[in-house]
Formats: structure tokens, C-alpha cells, sequence
């Protein structure tokens, strides 16, 4: 008697049982990354505390609830992780034909900053205001030209010519050009490196790369030259070299010296929460965004710092793995890309209040306070999680 | 769309090698933290330290100065003052940092009512300590202080503020011996005893509030301020309170201070009505007088004349008024000439050199010495101040009571002659002066004293070698065969040579011979006391805020006369003649007044500074048979110290014993001998 499967309703169950099993260990929902939301989200609730005692004595001492600031966070946090869970499901696939709008969205904001409807703080023109919300969209343009180089370089199937490199350079450019301008020298860096990586990642030949690195160090030292980088940018890009000049207070080297003090000061353990000195009393300028380091620098000390440095490796680590084993180039590209931003924002911004790197405004990924680049963080990692998960 | 092998292990070399650039990324990081927090911590904490605190240091009240019954000389009163922050307003340079700085100094100097360079100058003075608000105007009115106070939003920077200053509640009275205090300069801020006071503070500039500085000063108050970045001042950390200053009780006798003033003032100045012998008027330009108990040493009064106002240097003296007092035309009033007073002693001189020759066994106390109207040495005549009187045969005794110069004269000589004739000489003029206290300081708790000069051989030869090239250039410059020529080729070639004739001129206290008024007091202290020199004092004891006496300042015998019995009764003998007897050269200045209740004992001495009018001096002690207090008045121009000198002296004992008080004194001017 044969009687094939098929008629064999135990078997035929039995059958149906395994492949339902064997298909759903291919469903994208059963791979997501949990390492790698559960860091980005201990680095936030890390960040959230240095944020609220950066700014308790100040906010006290004006009469002003000291979780100001860290609900502002809060909210943005909320809002990253829907947008990482949205970013997450759409497949990535899709998200590179999105790119081009992305792209177009992302470098006209960039032009209403510069224009009358953008707000100036400190110097800078960096921020569109919208219903009580400062938007910073040079956050999303990292985003944006991240996405798009890699669109660029994988339509180009893995074997880009001198014209898909331009292309993609020009892409890179516009952007940068207009983050210049605000001035915010450190975002424009941020381009530039991201698609220097992306063209590494992406296979350009060595030689290109070595002419694009000259042509950069010489469009660097122009600048510097002719003045097109304003005063103020200089002083703080060379004020780091000086900081142990304590004449210099309440020059651009001040801040560097103060910063110094602070992560010095911490020694090993730290000096316990809200037992910061320089953090309580303000000695720090910008303690709660660009210097927020120096916070958990001080009040942890060597400890602290390492395990924010350890949390962002294990970012770094997930980013690259994820890479190795993305489906297609796009994917590598963008993982690659996210873990190559996240590197240079790290090394500029700790290198910075550690006097290891001139003083620009790049914030510490998850940890300064900042709506905007917190909500893109997350949607990094929801572009991680996306790539991780359709990698079959 | 599969990735080819070939391909998938490329994407995977070139996502190794970011990996590596990324590792080295954060290993640069982790090494630069364990350098920074690890290694160099120590370092960032004691910055981190210095950052968030300052330290403020509160002045501790000085401590007063007061009479020996507790009535304050000086003490301390609160006084409102307008101090700025020199940090806040002026840059490095001097310069206002600002033009907002610039509009608070031109409102800061309207109120003020100063000039706008005033102000900048004294917030600029670098004598300030920059960590405290720089006094612009002290002793401003209420309202004036109110007036910074409720405009705080135009005096950015600017504060009213209590300050201690000192206070004077008797005026000038006693201001040499109390002295003023000044702040501190960089170069003694460099000196060890200085080694914990900052710029700005306060010092004792001269007398008793510079002799006692340690003791008046008191510890001052220090908090540790804990501020932030904008200066703001969070915490007080740490608080030592200010400790006052211990105060100064002196022996000063506030009646007979006050009365010793008046009397040596109205007597210096009844005497400029004096008509000389020769017709001028007695300059008496200034003077100084001095009250010692002659038991202790203790300084009962003490003046100089002429004196100025302590409460000028409060607060910073002006330039108009030191240029006053340091104008030679005023007769330098900052000087306190009892002590720093450099004169011939004259006459008084003659019981130490009397002394010197009865030690050197040239004369004794009892063997008589003829007092001839000359004594010739040389072709040089040296006359007795009585002209051409042979005053007949004196001993000691009689030699003081009539201030007889030659006898000294004849006796200085014969020991000339033997110190001359000796291969080592033994000096002893200087040997006898120092015990009586005669060139050397006598130790008195003041600033500024000078130790006088009894010359001999070396003092002459070192003199000499100082001056030869002068002597010789003049002896080249004279016209040749004129005195001056003379005299200069003589100085020139043999001017190291300690001759007769200064022996002769140093027996009286006069030639190079000089001492204060105060050598004088402790000199005719140690006979009236039978021998014992004692240390002349003003402080009397220390005394801490609670009440508490930290120290007592007990007499001390600094020396011994060294004469006999015989000897010290001989000159005791003499001294009282110059008084008690007609003859006496100091009797004429004693008419009236009651001897025979008091008596008194003393020396006149008349001083030549050739061409100026002579300094007159008298020395006594009274009462004889117990003395209580000696007193010494030098005037200087004064003319003969039986003249003026022996008048005030007489005056100050009358007050002192109650028989002629102070306000009821007249001066009246004694025979003029020109001893």
C-alpha cells in the first residue's frame, strides 16, 4: 500500500509542522538584534542621567524643575523608538528607492536653515523651530547622504567607475557644502568621512581613494587659509593644543581646560553622581550636549567612562557583524556606514573634552542631549535591526 | 542577489579593516583616559580644587594701644568705605576692561568726588591684593554707601564695606611713640618675618605699632568660598574666624604725657622771645623731652616737637602731606627726635668722661684740678664757657656743679698723653661712655633708634680713609697759603692722627662726640638708680582681648656704671649742686620752686654746632634722696641748657609732683650759660 504523505493526515501534519517551523526561523521578526537595541537604549538611559546632572544646580538655582531637560530627552526617546520600529519594518530593499526623496527632503531643509526661517544660537544657524520642537536637520543629512551613497555604489553593482564617484561625491557635497555654512565644521566632516567609508567599503580602487584624501587635506588647508572658516572655528579647532595654558580663561581654550579638569578629576571610580565639581558649578560649558563626556567622565571616572566606550564597541561590534552578514551590498554598505559614523562621532567628540582633538560641535551618539540626533540614532539602529533581520 | 565568494571575502577584508581603524580609535581613547583620570588625577583634582574655591581673608581687628591706666591711644573704629573689584573693572594693563567698566569708574568718581585717574589709580595700586575688593574711598558717608547699595545695577563690581581703621582719641598726642601703620610693600612681602602677610595688608610703618606688630596684629580670618564658573558664591567650606590683636598696655602716664607736650611746646616756643647775649632771638627750631621712672626704665613720657597728625594715614596718607612732613623747611615732624636725635651731648657728657679719668686714675673723685679760664694745647686755645674767670681749685664734684670745661680739658689731655705713650693705647673715654650708655643703642622697644658715637683712634682713622681723597682735592683747590689750605693739607696728610685736641674736645661732649636725648635719660637713670643701666621701655604688658595678660614687660638691667661708691657719691654730689647751690649752673632755671620738699639734681649742657645757635640740654632727677622720675629736655637752637632746657624740665618735675600743674605753668627762661 502506498500511500504517499500526502493521504497520511499524521504525516502530512507532521510535514506541515517542520516546514511551518523551518519558515518561521526565517520570519525577519525572529531576528532581530536584542544586544543592539538593549546598548542603544543603556546608553540612553546613561545619557538621561548625565543630562539631569549636568543641569541640576543650573535649572535649581533658576527655579526650574531640574528634569527639564531629561523629559525633553525622554519624548525624543519615544519618538526614536517608533521610528526605529517603523524603520525596522519596511524592508530595507525599499528604503533605497526612498533614498533620492530622503536626499531632496533633507538638503532642503538644510537650505531653510540657512534662510530667515532658521534660528541661530551661539554663533551657528543650525536649528528649524516647529511647534515648540528645535529641528537640527543636519542630523537627518548624515542620514540622508548615508543612504543615498549607498544606493549610488550598489546601483552600481559592486564596481564603480570614476562617474559613480563623482556622482556620489556630489551627493556628498551639496549637503556639506550647506552644513558648512551654518558653520558646523564638525557635521560636514561627518559627510565627508561617511562617504570616504562608503567608497572604501564599496570597493573604489585605492588609487582614487589616495587622490580624493589629498584633494580633501588640500580643500582643508585652503580653507583654513583663506579665512572661509570663520574666526571663532579656528581658535576652537587650535585651542585644544594650548589648554594648559591657564592664562587662556575664558578663551576658546578655557573650554578644553575645564574639560581637562573635569575628566582628570574623576580619577578611577569618579567622584559619585551629581559630586561633580566642575559638573555642578558649571566650569564646563556645554556640559549637557558636545561635553556631556566630561559628566560621566567625572562623576564615574575611568570606570564610568569605560563602560559608555565599552557600550558603544559593543555597538560598533553589532554594526560590523551585521555588515559581514548582510544579504546584499546596500546593506553592508549602510551597516558599515552607520558603524563608521558612529566611530568618528565617538573619537571626535570624547577626543575633544580629552583634549585629544580640536573642539567641534559633533555630539556623543545616545548620550547628548539633542531630540534630533537621538531620533536619528534610533533610526540607525532600526536600519541596523532592518538589515540584520532580512539578511536571508 | 548572491554575493560571489570572490566578492563577499573583498567586502570582507575591507569591513576588517575598518573594524581595525575603529579598534585603534578607541584604544587611542581608552589609553588617553587612564593617562588623564589615572595617572595624572592627582594633578586635575587640585585644579579642579582650585577652580571651585576661594579663599577670603577677613582682617583681624589690630590690637589697641593704651596708657598704663587702660585709657586708649589707638584703637579701632568701624568706617564705611567704597571698595571695587579690580579683576571685574580693570584689564592687566591698568585700563578699564570695558566701556561699561569705563561708565562705572566715571560714576564711581562723580560720587566719590574724585577724578576719574584718582579712582583708576588707587584701584589700580598694585600694593592691593586683587582677591578683595580694593578700597577706592574710606570714611564715606552713609550716604554715600547707601547710595552704591540700592544702585547695584550702575556700581557693577563696586561694594560698601565696614573697614577697621585706626582711631586716635587723643589726637596727636603721643603719635612718635604710637607710630601709623601702612600697607605692606612687595619688598617686604619678600622677607622671611613677613612670610604670612599678603599684599595689602596693614603694617606697623614706626613705633610702638611697628615694634609690637606681632603682638598687635592678630590672626586673620580665612574662608574657603566654594563658587562656580560665574563667580557666585555657593558654600562657605571652611571659616577661621578673625583672632583680634592682642592690646598694648604702655607706661605711658596720659596726665604727664599731655602735660609734657604742652610744657615743651609752650617752652620752645616762649623761649624764641628769648634775646641773646648777642642780640638774636633764640631760634629754638625744635626739641624733645623725655620722662623716665627712675626705678624701672619705664618711659612715662616721651615727645618730640614739633609732632604730626597720625590720623593723616589713615586710610593711605595723601602725597601733600608726606611732602609736608618730609620737607626739611617743617624740622622733618615724622622724626622722633628723642631717640633718633642725633646731638653733641655738651656738658651732660661730663659725668661719663669725669668717670673715664677718675678710672683712669688721672684724677681721683677728692683731688682737685685748677679751673682756668683756657686751657692752651698746640697753639689752640680751648676756653671754660666762663670767660676769663679763674674759677680756682675743683675736684669732681665741684667741676660738674660749674660745668667746669677745663678742668676736663687738662685731664683728657694727660690721658692723651699717656694713651699716646702707650704701645697698645687703652681708651677709656670710650670703655667708661659705653657703660654709661653712650654709643650704643640702649635697647627702648621703638624703631629708629640711633646708637650715637664716643671717637677714638680707629673711628678717626676710619674717617679718615673715607674722606682723604676729599681733604686732599680740597687742600689742591685752596688758594695756596690760606687757612683753608692750610687746614685741608694738614687733614690730608696727617688726618688719621687722633690728637689732643679732640681728646680734649670729647671730654665735654663735644667734637665728634653724639648721642640722643635718650642716651642722655638712661645715662642720668643709671646714677640716680646708684649704678644700674637700665633697658628704657614703653610697653608694659600684652594683654589678649578676653582680658588676659600674655606677657609682662619686666625692667631690665642691660649694664653696670662700673664706677666706685666714691666716685657715683661724688658725681650724685655734684649733680645735686648744679641745682640746690647758687653756684650750680642749672639754679637760676629752679628759683621757686620748692627744693627743699623736692630736690633736685642735674646737668645743663650746651651744645656747639657751630654757625647754628647752641642745642640746650638738661638732665635731672628728683626726688634726690629716693628719685622717682629723670627727666631730659634737649631744644635744639635752643641757646643755653640752663637757659631753656633746665625751665622745662623744671616745669614737667612741677607738674609731675603737683606743685605747678601743666595749664598753670609759665615759662620762664633761665640765666643764659653757655656751658
Amino acid at each position: 500500500m502506498d500511500v504517499g504523505y500526502r493521504q497520511d493526515p499524521d504525516q502530512r501534519r507532521a510535514r506541515e509542522h517542520v516546514q511551518s517551523r523551518w519558515m518561521e526561523a526565517y520570519e525577519p521578526v525572529r531576528h532581530l538584534d536584542p544586544v543592539l537595541v538593549l546598548t542603544a537604549l543603556a546608553l540612553t538611559v546613561i545619557g538621561l542621567v548625565a543630562i539631569y546632572s549636568a543641569k541640576l544646580v543650573a535649572l535649581t538655582s533658576q527655579s526650574l524643575p531640574p528634569s527639564l531637560y531629561v523629559s525633553r530627552q525622554l519624548l525624543a526617546l519615544g519618538i526614536g523608538v517608533v521610528v526605529m520600529v517603523v524603520v525596522a519594518v519596511v524592508d530595507y530593499r525599499h528604503v533605497r528607492i526612498y533614498a533620492p526623496a530622503v536626499y531632496l527632503v533633507s538638503v532642503l531643509l538644510l537650505g531653510v536653515v540657512l534662510s530667515p526661517a532658521g534660528t541661530a544660537f551661539g554663533g551657528a544657524q543650525r536649528w528649524i523651530v516647529l511647534g515648540g520642537f528645535q529641528l537640527q536637520p543636519s542630523e537627518l543629512a548624515k542620514l540622508a547622504v548615508l543612504i543615498t551613497v549607498a544606493a549610488i555604489l550598489h546601483e552600481a553593482d559592486r564596481r564603480p567607475g570614476p562617474g559613480v564617484g563623482l556622482g556620489a561625491l556630489i551627493v556628498t557635497l551639496i549637503p556639506t557644502a550647506l552644513v558648512f555654512l551654518q558653520p558646523d565644521f564638525g557635521t560636514s566632516i561627518v559627510f565627508v568621512w561617511t562617504t570616504a567609508v562608503l567608497f572604501l567599503l564599496g570597493g573604489v580602487q585605492a588609487r582614487y581613494l589616495a587622490g580624493l584624501a589629498i584633494a580633501g587635506a588640500v580643500a582643508v588647508i585652503a580653507a583654513l587659509q583663506t579665512e572661509v572658516i570663520q574666526a571663532y572655528q579656528v581658535s576652537r579647532l587650535t585651542a585644544f593644543l594650548n589648554a594648559g595654558d591657564a592664562s587662556a580663561a575664558q578663551t576658546a581654550a578655557f573650554q578644553t581646560r575645564q574639560s581637562l579638569i573635569a575628566v582628570g578629576s574623576g580619577q578611577f571610580a569618579g567622584k559619585g553622581l551629581f559630586e561633580g565639581t566642575q559638573t555642578s558649578l558649571s566650569y564646563v560649558p556645554e556640559n549637557h550636549t558636545d561635553f556631556i563626556f566630561t559628566v560621566i567622565a567625572e562623576e564615574f571616572g575611568f570606570l564610568g567612562s569605560s563602560v559608555v566606550l565599552g557600550l558603544l564597541l559593543v555597538l560598533v561590534w553589532r554594526g560590523l557583524r551585521i555588515a559581514i552578514l548582510a544579504k546584499d551590498s546596500f546593506g553592508m554598505l549602510v551597516a558599515g556606514g552607520i558603524v563608521a559614523i558612529l566611530t568618528l562621532q565617538v573619537f571626535v567628540n570624547v577626543g575633544m573634552t580629552i583634549g585629544i582633538m580640536p573642539v567641534t560641535g559633533l555630539p556623543l551618539p545616545f548620550i547628548s542631549y539633542g531630540g534630533t540626533s537621538l531620533i536619528v540614532w534610533f533610526a540607525m539602529i532600526g536600519l541596523l535591526l532592518n538589515i540584520h533581520m532580512r539578511r536571508f | 542577489m548572491a554575493i560571489p565568494p570572490s566578492e563577499s571575502s573583498s567586502s570582507v577584508l575591507r569591513l576588517t579593516f575598518l573594524a581595525v581603524m575603529v579598534i585603534t580609535l578607541f584604544v587611542a581613547l581608552f589609553a588617553r583616559l587612564w593617562f588623564l583620570q589615572v595617572m595624572a588625577g592627582d594633578r586635575y583634582v587640585e585644579l579642579a580644587d582650585s577652580n571651585r574655591l576661594r579663599t577670603v581673608i577677613t582682617e583681624a581687628p589690630r590690637g589697641e594701644i593704651l596708657t598704663s591706666d587702660g585709657e586708649a591711644l589707638v584703637r579701632n573704629r568701624p568706617a564705611l568705605a567704597i571698595s571695587a573689584d579690580r579683576q571685574a573693572l580693570l584689564d592687566a594693563a591698568g585700563a578699564p576692561v570695558d566701556e561699561e567698566a569705563e561708565r562705572v569708574i566715571e560714576r564711581l568718581a562723580v560720587l566719590l568726588e574724585l577724578e576719574v585717574d584718582e579712582v583708576l589709580e588707587r584701584l589700580a595700586s598694585q600694593r592691593r591684593s586683587p582677591f578683595r575688593p580694593v578700597p577706592i574711598a574710606v570714611d564715606v558717608t552713609p550716604e554715600v554707601a547707601f547710595a552704591v547699595q540700592e544702585r547695584r545695577e550702575l556700581f557693577p563690581a563696586v561694594v560698601s564695606e565696614t573697614l577697621p581703621v585706626r582711631e586716635y582719641p587723643h589726637g596727636t598726642l603721643a603719635a612718635h611713640l604710637i607710630g601709623y601703620i601702612g600697607e605692606i610693600s612687595q619688598q617686604e612681602l619678600l622677607r622671611p618675618e613677613f612670610a604670612d602677610y599678603r599684599a595689602g595688608d596693614l603694617v606697623g610703618r614706626s613705633g610702638l605699632e611697628q615694634s609690637y606688630e606681632a603682638d598687635l596684629r592678630g590672626v586673620t580670618g580665612q574662608r574657603r568660598l566654594v563658587v562656580n564658573a560665574r563667580g557666585d558664591v555657593l558654600d562657605v567650606q571652611s571659616d577661621r574666624e578673625p583672632v583680634q590683636g592682642a592690646d598694648l598696655v604702655t607706661s605711658l602716664d596720659l596726665d604727664l604725657q599731655l602735660a609734657t607736650e604742652q610744657l615743651l611746646e609752650d617752652g620752645i616756643l616762649a623761649s624764641r622771645e628769648i634775646r641773646r647775649d648777642d642780640g638774636q632771638l633764640l631760634p629754638s627750631t625744635a626739641g624733645s623731652a623725655i620722662v623716665l621712672d627712675a626705678r624701672t626704665g619705664a618711659i612715662l613720657a616721651m615727645t618730640s616737637y614739633p609732632t604730626y597728625d597720625p590720623r593723616e594715614f589713615v586710610g593711605g596718607v595723601t602725597q601733600e602731606y608726606f611732602d609736608l612732613l618730609a620737607d626739611p623747611e617743617n624740622e622733618r615732624p615724622l622724626v622722633n627726635r628723642a631717640i633718633s636725635g642725633l646731638y653733641p651731648p655738651g656738658s651732660v657728657f661730663k659725668t661719663a668722661s669725669g668717670a673715664a679719668w677718675v678710672e683712669a686714675g688721672v684724677v681721683t673723685p677728692r683731688s682737685t684740678v685748677e679751673c682756668a679760664p683756657a686751657f692752651e694745647l698746640g697753639g689752640n686755645t680751648f676756653r671754660n664757657w666762663n670767660r676769663g674767670v679763674n674759677e680756682g681749685m675743683m675736684d669732681l664734684s665741684d667741676a660738674l656743679t660749674r660745668s667746669c670745661d677745663t678742668y676736663f680739658y687738662e685731664l683728657a689731655f694727660d690721658q692723651w698723653l699717656r694713651e699716646e705713650n702707650a704701645d697698645e693705647p687703652d681708651e677709656v673715654l670710650i670703655r667708661v661712655a659705653e657703660r654709661f650708655g653712650f654709643g650704643v643703642t640702649t635697647g627702648i622697644d621703638l624703631p629708629g633708634e640711633a646708637s650715637g658715637r664716643v671717637p677714638g683712634r680707629q673711628w678717626r682713622f676710619d674717617y679718615w680713609v673715607a674722606n682723604r681723597d676729599n681733604y686732599c682735592r680740597q687742600a689742591d683747590l685752596a688758594s695756596p697759603g690760606s687757612y683753608a689750605s692750610e687746614l685741608y693739607s694738614d687733614l690730608c696728610q696727617f688726618g688719621a692722627a687722633w690728637r689732643g685736641g679732640d681728646a680734649v674736645n670729647s671730654s665735654i661732649g663735644q667734637g665728634d662726640v653724639l648721642s640722643t636725648p635718650l642716651q642722655v635719660a638712661a645715662s642720668y637713670q643709671a646714677i640716680a638708680n646708684d649704678g644700674g643701666l637700665l633697658r628704657p621701655h614703653l610697653g608694659a604688658r600684652i594683654v589678649a582681648p578676653d582680658g588676659t595678660v600674655l606677657r609682662e614687660i619686666e625692667p631690665e638691667v642691660v649694664g653696670e656704671l662700673g664706677v666706685s661708691d666714691q666716685t657715683l657719691q661724688v658725681m650724685q654730689e655734684g649733680l645735686e649742686r648744679v641745682v640746690m647751690t647758687d653756684r650750680g649752673t642749672g639754679s637760676s632755671a629752679f628759683r621757686g620752686f620748692p627744693l627743699d620738699e623736692i630736690p633736685v639734681a642735674g646737668k645743663t649742657g650746651t651744645a656747639e654746632l657751630r654757625p647754628k645757635v647752641p642745642y640746650a640740654w638738661f638732665a635731672g632727677y628728683a626726688p634726690i634722696d629716693d628719685p622717682e622720675i629723670v627727666v631730659v629736655v634737649n631744644v635744639e637752637q635752643g641757646g643755653g641748657g640752663s637757659q631753656t632746657a633746665a625751665p622745662i624740665v623744671r616745669n614737667i618735675m612741677a607738674h609731675y609732683f603737683g606743685i605747678v600743674l601743666a595749664e598753670d605753668a609759665e615759662f620762664e627762661a633761665g640765666e643764659e650759660i653757655l656751658d
